[in-house]
């Protein structure tokens, strides 16, 4: 059992990581070095269980007690009494590595790093600590949904108590997992590599327009969102950025070849959504 | 490319359009008169499919099926004859074929000969293009490619791929068919796999490809596709709904078609096709 959690990052997903382990009364200690991302995190996480009293799914003297479990952290020695770490800083290689090794240094030789990466390779990661066998790696999907899944990704030397303990974890977080094997993409993004990829050569050889290729995805294939409507909302960058990582980690082999049109639209400024425009233009908020 | 199919779209001939402009009228007419009857070969379970949908939508089918010694195909409405012998007063042929090309090619010559020039013949043109079938025939204007596979039969939209041969005519006939079994259409170009079933079986494919390196379960593929990805069915599970051998056929059909080593197919997934069964350590 999980006593000791540590939250690396006070971002979405650490702000999310927080308020589900402080609700399955595990003691959090949110780390982050930006003091005011924590404390808007802390503002966050207060409103949503205030807002569950609230609602009576939380009775109110519970409030003060789940409030009281998340203790903010500026200083990384200050984790060194946690159990079991998750970090979920931005995904650059080069910060999750140099964060792994200073973790090596300030924590227990027991304590199970476990990196919310969604895209890198959790051996890759691990490379810069003495005994990997306690590092993992977590990739949270559908995070806003009740009962989400997470795919625990197995490292090359990851032990059986490690996974073990990160399925415990898991099953107190309410989260259903699966297990997968360290390799590019690990399955989800590999799925969605597919997906797009496919639909991207569709569109280059003209065989069909964006919005028929979307329109038959969820017409025929009973699906909720047309991959360019998918891409779009994803951001064309994440897209592109992870289809890059996919292709280099497999070394370079062309069956994830990245699609030269979002390099293109990537360059160009156009990644979806959030700037108003990608496969569709949107109307800007 | 759109440059070279309008040169070649004004070589049909007059009687082609001719022929084609009857046809539009024929459909027309038969709708009001009595049951149009439609005529429908291929594999199992698409023609039952089809012969439902068409049946439960008024019209009078024919199933055309020469071995029925081998008894292969059950039906529920009575509006659905088996024959042995195509017949001549049909409004519109489905041909559905996918895995056996060479039945599929006996199939479409036995219809060009069997029906008038007016009639449509519909094929399913995922695993061979329409166009190419089209050159197995004389009236090559009357066939036109639609996506046909298990899963996706019973589905509101039809993706129907136009030759280089078949003038708009044509095209009207099989907007108005389908629009009569409840269907609408999406008209895309005349490649192998079409939409829908290069994406899905290029998905199976990768999910075959992982279950061989151990990445992780097809259970476990199917779970994050549905609930990390909300996908409606994972890809495993799609294997049993469509049919190994149409996938197979369908990503044999890509890989012919265009080498890229994006195409290959996951030896897994061969065995299985050859198989019937998933490899077991």
């Amino acid at each position: 059992m999980i006593k000791n959690l540590g939250i690396i990052g006070a971002g979405n997903l650490g702000y999310l990581i927080a308020r589900h382990a402080a609700l399955a009364k595990i003691s959090v200690s949110l780390y982050d070095v930006n003091e005011t991302i924590l404390r808007r995190t802390i503002e966050q996480i207060k409103a949503d269980i205030r807002k569950a009293v609230n609602l009576g799914k939380i009775p109110q003297e519970e409030f003060s007690k789940i409030m009281e479990r998340i203790r903010t952290k500026t200083n990384l020695p200050d984790l060194s009494n946690c159990d079991y770490i998750i970090e979920s800083t931005i995904e650059d290689l080069q910060v999750k590595q140099d964060l792994f090794k200073q973790l090596d240094l300030n924590t227990k030789s027991s304590t199970i790093i476990a990196s919310a990466t969604t895209i890198f390779s959790i051996t890759s990661i691990a490379s810069t600590i003495r005994n990997p066998e306690r590092t993992i790696g977590i990739h949270f999907l559908n995070t806003f949904e009740p009962r989400s899944i997470v795919e625990i990704i197995s490292g090359h030397r990851t032990n059986p108590a490690t996974i073990e303990q990160t399925k415990a974890l898991m099953n107190s977080l309410g989260k259903n997992f699966v297990i997968v094997k360290d390799v590019p993409g690990f399955i989800s993004n590999r799925m969605l590599n597919v997906f797009f990829s496919e639909a991207l050569q569709l569109l280059d050889n003209n065989i069909a327009q964006v919005p028929q290729i979307d329109r038959i995805v969820k017409t025929i294939g009973g699906f909720t969102t047309g991959p360019f409507e998918t891409m779009d909302q994803i951001g064309i960058d994440a897209i592109f950025n992870k289809s890059k990582v996919i292709f280099e980690q497999s070394f370079y082999d062309s069956r994830f070849k990245p699609n030269l049109l979002l390099k293109q639209m990537l360059e160009s400024g156009i990644i979806g959504k959030k700037t108003g425009n990608g496969f569709y233009a949107y109307e800007m908020k | 490319m759109k440059k070279k199919i309008t040169k070649l779209n004004t070589k049909h001939t007059k009687k082609e359009i001719e022929h084609a402009k009857v046809s539009v009228k024929d459909i027309k007419e038969s709708t009001k008169k009595s049951p149009p009857i439609v005529m429908i070969m291929g594999e199992s379970p698409m023609v039952e499919q089809y012969a439902e949908l068409c049946a439960g939508h008024g019209y009078d089918v024919y199933v055309c099926w020469n071995k029925p010694h081998e008894n292969k195909f059950v039906f529920k409405s009575n509006k659905i004859k088996i024959v042995k012998v195509i017949p001549k007063n049909i409004s519109v042929t489905v041909e559905l074929t996918n895995t056996d090309l060479l039945q599929k090619r006996i199939n479409i010559e036995n219809i060009s000969k069997a029906v008038s020039e007016t009639t449509s013949i519909l094929s399913s043109s995922i695993t061979v293009t329409a166009t190419e079938q089209a050159s197995w025939i004389i009236g090559r204007h009357r066939l036109v490619g639609i996506s046909a596979l298990p899963a996706f039969v019973e589905k509101p939209l039809v993706e129907v791929a136009p030759t280089i041969y078949s003038p708009k005519e044509t095209v009207e006939v099989v907007q108005r068919f389908f629009n009569s079994i409840g269907k609408e259409i999406e008209i895309v170009q005349d490649r192998i796999g079409m939409i829908m079933p290069r994406i899905i079986c290029q998905l199976i494919n990768d999910a075959i490809y992982a279950i061989n390196e151990d990445v992780a379960s097809p259970q476990d593929i199917d779970n994050i596709a549905k609930n990390g990805l909300n996908f409606p069915s994972g890809p495993i599970e799609l294997i049993e709904k469509i049919g190994i051998q149409q996938i197979y056929s369908v990503l044999k059909a890509l890989q012919n078609e265009l080498p890229e080593e994006r195409y290959r197919i996951a030896p897994l997934l061969k065995q299985i096709s050859l198989t019937g069964e998933w490899w077991k350590r």
